[in-house]
């Protein structure tokens, strides 16, 4: 928390440059913008807990005011948090350490379509939804479809290398991005020319993708379009076993097919999500496949696919489940009254890693999860040809809040250390916020202290985002 | 809503990942994340709770919200947000803690008995009575149709003439109580709406009709909900000219038509296909829809309270619908609300004619028929 008088200060100084509707440091707001969709905070703001505030929470319009903004806070040492759509799952939003949430949501233009080039110019506050509909109109989608959509930004997905659930053809954001603008901690401008490929050095813009607020703020981006696909077609397949079924996919990809959708569902997310709607055996996993594109192309990969699933035991379902996981895809994140009562808590470790790992690391996260008396169920997802992410969800419930909150903790830390222990990677799009950031410098290894090398330079004062991503708690 | 099922209402939507947030005019209108969905249950739980009492500023948050139901349409669990927020401005104006900006249409309802101030003895002043034998119908114009949009009320006495009514008013016609039960003044609401019974439950007709879908929802929903029984049947403009489409001119507009859905005709009465029923017939078939049309149709913003207290949000609101219309080509923005009406024409709609239902069912009488149909 700030001193009333930097704070006043700051205040004073901040209705300058974004005018004082823009700027607010009532209490009421700051618990209203403190959460983002992280399940620990939804937990505790139903257990009646607090949360972190900020102490101040400012909406600029434009790149010249975010500038102007971090150069005040800058010289004051304040703590900057910026915000995107604020639907993040890591609590990469919460303001640890008080000071200003930067609330980019004012920013919501798109500047340009470019037909020619296939590209999309956006500022960075633009809802998910309303730049797919835009392009949408124009005949494009951006590919990118996570279904947070409807409520993260652009420069939330870009500040979290988030992945839709068609990143197996179009790729993740940070696949996506080809232009970025960015502002550092002390107001300078930085810009990435939109390219598609260059070999100037190092890629300076994937510095700052998934950088999570900890480097700079996003405040424009350059993104690929896509003409919208002639055709979707569904198809699945139910196999005896996960690991029937990952070979299937792995070797769908070996043949060159590209599928947008790929989700294998493991016997108890099969019989949670699927069973209760398609007749499906106890104990079988559920594939899911999309295919997009011209009719000619699509028909030959939808065969090629199921020709090598039938090849590995699969029984065909035709387009039903995945059809319906497709037009269901939003409902399993509404709250229901069985997960929110009690002192419950849920929340998915997104990992990923190589096909000659994934699968011992599913079992490897599933047991140390487990030993937790939680419920754990999961489904591998966001698949490529050289490996892929599985979504390990789980659900614990305990008498009291404390007792729940450290369940929750040891699920985590124990899931995580299982995924690093048989060489995966601890999230393969939600990033690392609050949730994560204890364990990030396990992840990176000797690299870490690179990246810690880069913070000191780009941000000496530890302004940016601090207490996230394994990096610049505060004293 | 019971206690109970209020509380496990907010219970659920205190924890949601923010779901239907961006469909929420209020989110569009001031791009933060207080005048949303998520955020207005909060502050309610928490109250509820014990956590938080609502301070000022979560006051305001919840006279931002314009009750138009639109989170309702893409709530899973069906959280009403609409009738927590309305409940909960019930309870704050039995406290005293509302906003001082609605002290002033209260006062002017309960001297008035309109919400604008204007004398209740001009009331009527739009209206010529016609002679004529057909079937008794009572209009009841509601506040906006007599004062501000005497366009609607007379087009409507006009149609209802020419298609055989005998057409008469109320004597003594009051608010009908919507500004007021929308705002929170639900006691207030029910002395105009014991009024209006008394005095329509005397009229000799055989049906009533509103314009106002406002008048709508407070005469067939909130009256009976409230004990207050009327003795005739209630019916939406619409939904009277769709049984008489066989005797609707077809002309031709020169353009397409376009209509906006009201959020108490649609969302909270159902009433969809009526109204398009007719601009389909008397357009031969010229209407397209709005991307955001039906249950999904973005609420003008000039919903409970809302233009009265906060008139900068309440425009960009306006604005939005306006434009959503232009996306898809349309030369006449229709609605059939005297409300949205006046706060769509009153929108930089250059370009786009604004009527509502009645307007541009008459001025089909006057166009040239159309030649292809
Ligand atoms: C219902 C639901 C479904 C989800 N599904 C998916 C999914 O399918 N795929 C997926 O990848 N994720 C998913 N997520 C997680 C999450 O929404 C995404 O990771 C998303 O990218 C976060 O974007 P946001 O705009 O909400 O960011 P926020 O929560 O606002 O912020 C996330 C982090 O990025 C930083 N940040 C935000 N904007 C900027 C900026 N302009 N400049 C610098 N830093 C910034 C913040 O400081 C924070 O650290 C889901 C979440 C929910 C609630
Ligand atoms: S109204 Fe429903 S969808 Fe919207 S925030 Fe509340 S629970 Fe979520
Ligand atoms: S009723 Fe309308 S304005 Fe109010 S919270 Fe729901 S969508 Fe927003």
């Amino acid at each position: 928390m700030l001193d009333s008088k930097t704070k006043s200060v700051l205040l004073e100084r901040i209705r300058t440059v974004v005018g004082s509707d823009h700027v607010t440091v009532n209490e009421t707001d700051a618990i209203l913008n403190a959460h983002d969709a992280n399940p620990l905070s939804e937990a505790k703001i139903r257990a009646g807990e607090s949360l972190p505030l900020a102490d101040l929470i400012v909406f600029p319009a434009s790149t010249e005011e975010v500038s102007k903004v971090l150069k005040l806070a800058n010289e004051l040492r304040v703590p900057v948090v910026p915000v995107g759509g604020g639907a993040g799952t890591c609590g990469g939003t919460l303001p640890v350490y008080g000071g200003i949430q930067l609330d980019l949501k004012r920013m919501d233009k798109v500047i340009l379509i470019d037909n020619q080039s296939m590209l999309v110019q956006v500022q960075a506050g633009v809802v998910g939804i309303d730049l797919e509909e835009e392009v949408n109109r124009q005949g494009y989608t951006t590919g990118h479809t996570p279904t947070s959509l409807r409520a993260s930004n652009v420069g939330g997905f870009i500040a979290t290398r988030s992945g839709g659930s068609m990143s197996s053809l179009y790729g993740k954001i940070e696949d996506l991005t080809l232009g970025l603008e960015v502002v550092l901690a002390d107001g300078s401008v930085i810009r990435c020319k939109a390219v598609p490929r260059h070999s100037v050095g190092p890629d300076l813009k994937q510095l700052f993708i998934g950088s999570e607020g900890t480097l700079c703020v996003i405040t424009e981006a350059t993104l690929r379009l896509f003409p919208l696909p002639k055709e979707r077609r569904f198809r699945s397949m139910s196999f005896p076993d996960v690991h029937s079924g990952l070979e299937a996919i792995r070797l769908i990809f070996r043949e060159g097919v590209l599928p947008s959708v790929v989700r294998l569902y493991d016997p108890e997310d099969t019989a949670l999500h699927v069973s209760s709607h398609f007749d499906v055996e106890e104990g079988s996993c559920m594939l899911m496949l999309a295919f997009d594109g011209r009719a000619e192309k699509v028909a030959v990969e939808e065969s090629i696919a199921a020709e090598i699933c039938l090849k590995n035991g699969a029984k065909d379902y035709g387009e039903g489940p995945s059809r319906y996981w497709w037009e269901h895809r939003y409902d399993m994140y509404y709250p229901t009254k069985f997960a929110t009562s009690g002192y419950s808590v849920g929340d998915t470790i997104d990992i990923v890693a190589t096909y000659d790992k994934l699968e011992n690391v599913y079992h490897e996260m599933k047991k140390a999860m487990e030993a937790h008396d939680a419920v754990v169920m999961s489904h591998f997802s966001h698949m490529y040809p050289n490996g892929g992410s599985i979504y390990m969800i789980f659900f614990v419930s305990k008498e009291d809040a404390s007792s729940a909150w450290s369940a929750y903790k040891g699920i985590w830390d124990d899931g995580v250390a299982a995924c690093l222990r048989m060489g995966g990677t601890m999230s393969h799009q939600h990033g690392v916020g609050t949730t994560r950031s204890t364990y990030t410098e396990a992840e990176w290894g000797s690299g870490f202290q690179v990246l810690r090398q880069i913070k000191e330079v780009l941000d000496p004062n530890g302004i940016m985002n601090p207490g996230k991503l394994g990096m610049g708690g505060r004293s | 809503m019971d206690q109970a099922k209020t509380a496990e209402q907010l219970r659920l939507c205190a924890a949601c990942p923010k779901m239907c947030r961006h469909m929420c005019p209020t989110f569009l209108a001031w791009r933060s994340d207080s005048p949303t969905p998520h955020s207005r249950s909060l502050l309610v739980y928490q109250e509820m709770n014990g956590t938080r009492n609502l301070d000022e500023r979560a006051i305001e948050v919840l006279y931002q919200c314009l009750e138009c139901s639109q989170c309702l349409v893409w709530c899973l669990p069906q959280v009403d947000v609409a009738a927590i927020v309305e409940d909960t401005r019930t309870r704050l104006v039995e406290q005293q803690r509302y906003p001082q900006g609605l002290d002033k249409i209260s006062s002017m309802i309960a001297t008035n008995h309109n919400p604008f101030g204007e004398l209740h003895s001009k009331r009527s002043k739009w209206f010529t009575p016609a002679k004529n034998v057909g079937k008794k119908i009572v209009y009841f114009s509601g506040c906006t149709a007599a004062y501000r949009e005497n366009g609607i009320a007379q087009s409507t006495a006009s149609l209802l003439t020419k298609l055989g009514y005998g057409v008469s008013i109320m004597n003594d016609e009051w608010c009908c109580g919507s500004p007021l039960f929308r705002t929170g003044f639900r006691n207030q609401g029910l002395e105009e709406a014991r009024h209006n019974a008394d005095v329509l439950n005397k009229q000799d007709a055989q049906e009533i009709v509103v314009t106002c879908p406002g008048c709508y929802r407070a005469l067939s929903r909130d009256y009976p909900e409230n004990g207050v029984q009327l003795a005739r049947p209630v019916i939406h403009i619409s939904q009277l000219l769709e049984r008489h489409l066989d005797e609707l001119k077809t002309a031709d507009f020169g353009g397409l038509v376009t209509f906006h859905d009201p959020c108490h005709l649609g969302r909270h009465c159902g009433i969809y296909d009526p109204p398009r029923r007719v601009l389909n017939k008397i357009s031969g078939g010229k209407v397209v829809e709005m991307q955001r049309n039906r249950e999904n149709a973005m609420c003008c913003g000039n919903g409970a309270g809302m233009r009265m207290l906060f008139e900068e949000q309440a425009r960009v609101i306006g604005k939005a619908r306006v434009q959503q219309a232009r996306n898809v080509g349309a030369a006449y923005l229709v609605t059939s609300c005297p409300f949205c009406k006046n706060m769509l024409a009153s929108q930089d709609a250059e370009g786009l004619t604004v009527l509502d239902l009645p307007e541009i069912v008459m001025a089909s009488y006057h166009l040239h028929p159309k030649v292809k149909m």
